[in-house]
């Protein structure tokens, strides 16, 4: 008897948990702590750092579990499975890669427990109409449709490709060249390169006979370095450089004046942009961490206070999924608004920015509406 | 486009080549050892002519006047203090030894440095002489490949006119007779893994301007630098030189006229070839070591 009445008050406690008022909204994060993405994971853990202490200040009481996937799908698929079995969140930010976020995404609808992907650029994942994933970035193939975009007022003829024989590279310049074709470019040359080699003025000679408006590189780190000045030494000099992905995009690129002053670059976020908040973040994180906040910082604070704010009134799985999908935000990401369009479901239709650097500052330059500073084209020495 | 452009920037990047090919022909031909700690070596003379170059502002060509003596050194006791230990063991034992130590310098390297990829930046890095019929020569690389070309003239008159140089010669041709001779090989040794180490070290700091340092960075330019002594021929100075050449001149054409993605594919079928025709290599002695 004694255990019926345990079990019936048991069960009614667990029916009814949000008659326990004020406590905290648990929430589960996963990144890349160690590993080899854990220069960006920081980035992530910072935002994310940021996203609580703002949360906390507004009276929302968040309680973090914070896993690390070290960069690997199959612990990433652990922790998400730990956190919504074993501590019950009712919704799960990350992880930050594609490959971990892909693993997670087809297991989230098993589950039942929304994930919201703050990063992660592969297209996949928002495409195979899982109902518990939602995607705040913008995926891969808008970063050359947005570089292409930045220039099509300037009304180019033809493209060069110069980029890394990687999956990252291949992939990235094949939408490049479906989104050439549509604006009517012609491809003059397609240089695919070993990443590592001390010497790329052979290709780059090739791509200065074609003579081409746009150069479009994909190159990661140090590479982009020793490509714009080998493209420099040579005199390659386009109309515009366009550099899709992680190399044209780092604090140590944009330093290297004499060589990348006015090369052009996709990114999803800058603190320079006319989003509410994001000069202030910008602004609030440097003093913090003592350095420039990447993109991902932004997209895991927004993801983050999305998913607090929301899973705040929704208290459980269910619920937090329909006012996922129902609701938008607005925030130092812009208009947030997860919809279903071109094959993508519950997928934020993020606009990316073009940013160009201009005296070893990135500065954003399209869209138009969102910046404060203009494309300068053609490019110049 | 102008077959003259790759020609001349092939030559030149291949004379960086030549330098790290060199030293390590000069250890195989004397100790008749395969450095394969060699890429590290160099990866080391990087980080010291970046350091030269950040902490105390001196010029990164400059700086060889100090760097070069202070890899000879760290070669020099290297062997006093580990690769002596093996010089009569089976080859695998010795090729265990040199990856080992060369996994412990990368390493600590990572550990010390980070796995951040440091760029040395000289007022000339990107600078070149334009040359009439659209040809340019970088600047930088100009510097290094003359340097190299000094650097092997003194090597060239050290070993054929020197005592010390023609005690080396006599200990790579012949290890038992020279000993015989009254030749302190074992010195002869340490002289030869300090000049190779100082020839690799040299080789990174001409390379570091033009391109980028990073700790795993000497993998890539083993596998070079073990490809040019195989074309040259083992423990041939002047094979080495050749071969770094070639292997040069050979990426930047295949670049050209076929495709970046290729020039791998090439130096290696021309590679196998040369050892198929000439397997002592282009320089090297026939009859091969035993």
């Amino acid at each position: 008897m004694k255990t019926k009445i345990a079990s019936i008050v048991a069960a009614a406690l667990l029916a009814f948990p949000m008659l326990v008022y004020s406590a905290p909204v648990k929430i589960g994060f996963i990144n890349s702590i160690t590993g080899k993405e854990a220069q960006i994971g920081e980035n992530l853990t910072n935002g994310a750092a940021m996203a609580i202490e703002d949360l906390n200040a507004k009276g929302i009481q968040v309680e973090l579990f914070k896993e690390d996937d070290g960069g690997d799908p199959k612990n990433a698929l652990a922790a998400y499975e730990k956190l919504v079995t074993r501590d019950a969140v009712v919704g799960v930010v990350g992880p930050y890669t594609s490959g971990c976020a892909n693993v997670v995404a087809s297991r989230a609808d098993q589950y039942q427990v929304p994930l919201l992907v703050p990063a992660a650029a592969k297209e996949e994942i928002t495409m195979k109409g899982y109902k518990n994933v939602f995607r705040l970035n913008a995926p891969a193939n808008v970063y050359s449709r947005v570089l292409m975009d930045a220039v099509k007022a300037y009304k180019p003829k033809t493209i060069a490709f110069v980029y890394a024989a990687t999956d990252f590279g291949v992939s990235t310049v094949k939408t490049a060249q479906e989104n050439a074709v549509k604006m009517g470019l012609k491809e003059v040359a397609n240089e695919k390169y070993q990443q590592g080699q001390p010497d790329y003025r052979p290709s780059l000679s090739k791509v200065k006979a074609a003579n081409p408006d746009l150069v479009f590189l994909v190159s990661y780190d140090a590479d982009a370095i020793l490509l714009m000045r080998q493209a420099k030494e040579i005199g390659l000099t386009p109309k515009a450089f366009l550099g899709a992905g992680a190399g044209y995009t780092t604090a140590q690129f944009a330093q290297q004046t004499e060589i990348s002053n006015f090369v052009v670059s996709a990114t999803q976020w800058t603190d320079d942009v006319n989003w509410a908040g994001a000069a202030d973040f910008g602004k609030r994180y440097k003093t913090k961490f003592g350095k420039e906040p990447s993109y991902h910082a932004a997209c895991a604070y927004e993801a983050l206070r999305i998913m607090a704010l929301t899973a705040s009134k929704a208290k459980n799985p269910a619920s937090l999924r329909a006012a996922l999908k129902a609701g938008s935000w607005s925030g130092i990401m812009g208009p947030v608004k997860f919809a279903d369009y071109n094959g993508f479901t519950n997928q934020n239709n993020h606009p990316m920015l073009v940013q160009q650097i201009q005296n070893g500052k990135y500065e954003t330059v399209y869209p138009a509406s969102f910046s404060k500073k203009k494309l300068v084209y053609p490019f110049k020495r | 486009m102008s077959f003259l452009q790759p020609l001349l920037s092939g030559t030149l990047t291949g004379g960086v080549y030549a330098l790290a090919g060199i030293g390590m022909s000069l250890v195989f031909g004397v100790m008749n050892i395969s450095n394969f700690a060699h890429g590290d070596l160099m990866m080391l003379g990087m980080y010291l002519a970046y350091f030269a170059f950040t902490l105390l502002h001196i010029d990164p060509y400059l700086s060889l006047v100090l760097l070069i003596p202070t890899a000879f050194m760290f070669g020099f006791l290297l062997e006093k203090l580990f690769i002596n230990k093996v010089i009569n063991h089976p080859h695998q034992n010795q090729i265990l030894l040199t990856i080992g130590l060369g996994l412990i310098m990368s390493n600590t390297a990572l550990l010390a440095f980070t796995s951040d990829p440091k760029i040395l930046t000289t007022s000339y890095s990107s600078s070149a002489f334009n040359l009439p019929g659209g040809i340019s020569i970088s600047v930088p690389l100009l510097l290094s490949f003359l340097i190299t070309c000094v650097i092997i003239a003194m090597l060239y008159l050290f070993l054929s006119k020197t005592t010390t140089g023609m005690a080396l010669r006599a200990t790579s041709q012949n290890r038992e007779a020279a000993q015989l001779m009254g030749i302190n090989v074992a010195k002869m040794s340490a002289i030869a893994f300090g000049l190779g180490t100082a020839l690799a070290a040299t080789a990174g700091a001409l390379i570091a301007p033009t391109y980028y340092i990073h700790p795993l960075v000497g993998h890539s330019f083993l596998l070079k630098a073990f490809t040019i002594c195989v074309l040259g021929g083992l423990g041939s100075v002047v094979g080495a030189g050749v071969g770094g050449i070639i292997i040069g001149v050979v990426e930047a054409m295949s670049s050209t006229y076929l495709s970046s993605d290729w020039k791998d594919v090439v130096v290696f079928v021309l590679f196998l070839a040369v050892l198929l025709l000439r397997p002592q290599g282009l320089f090297g002695k026939k009859g091969g070591q035993s």
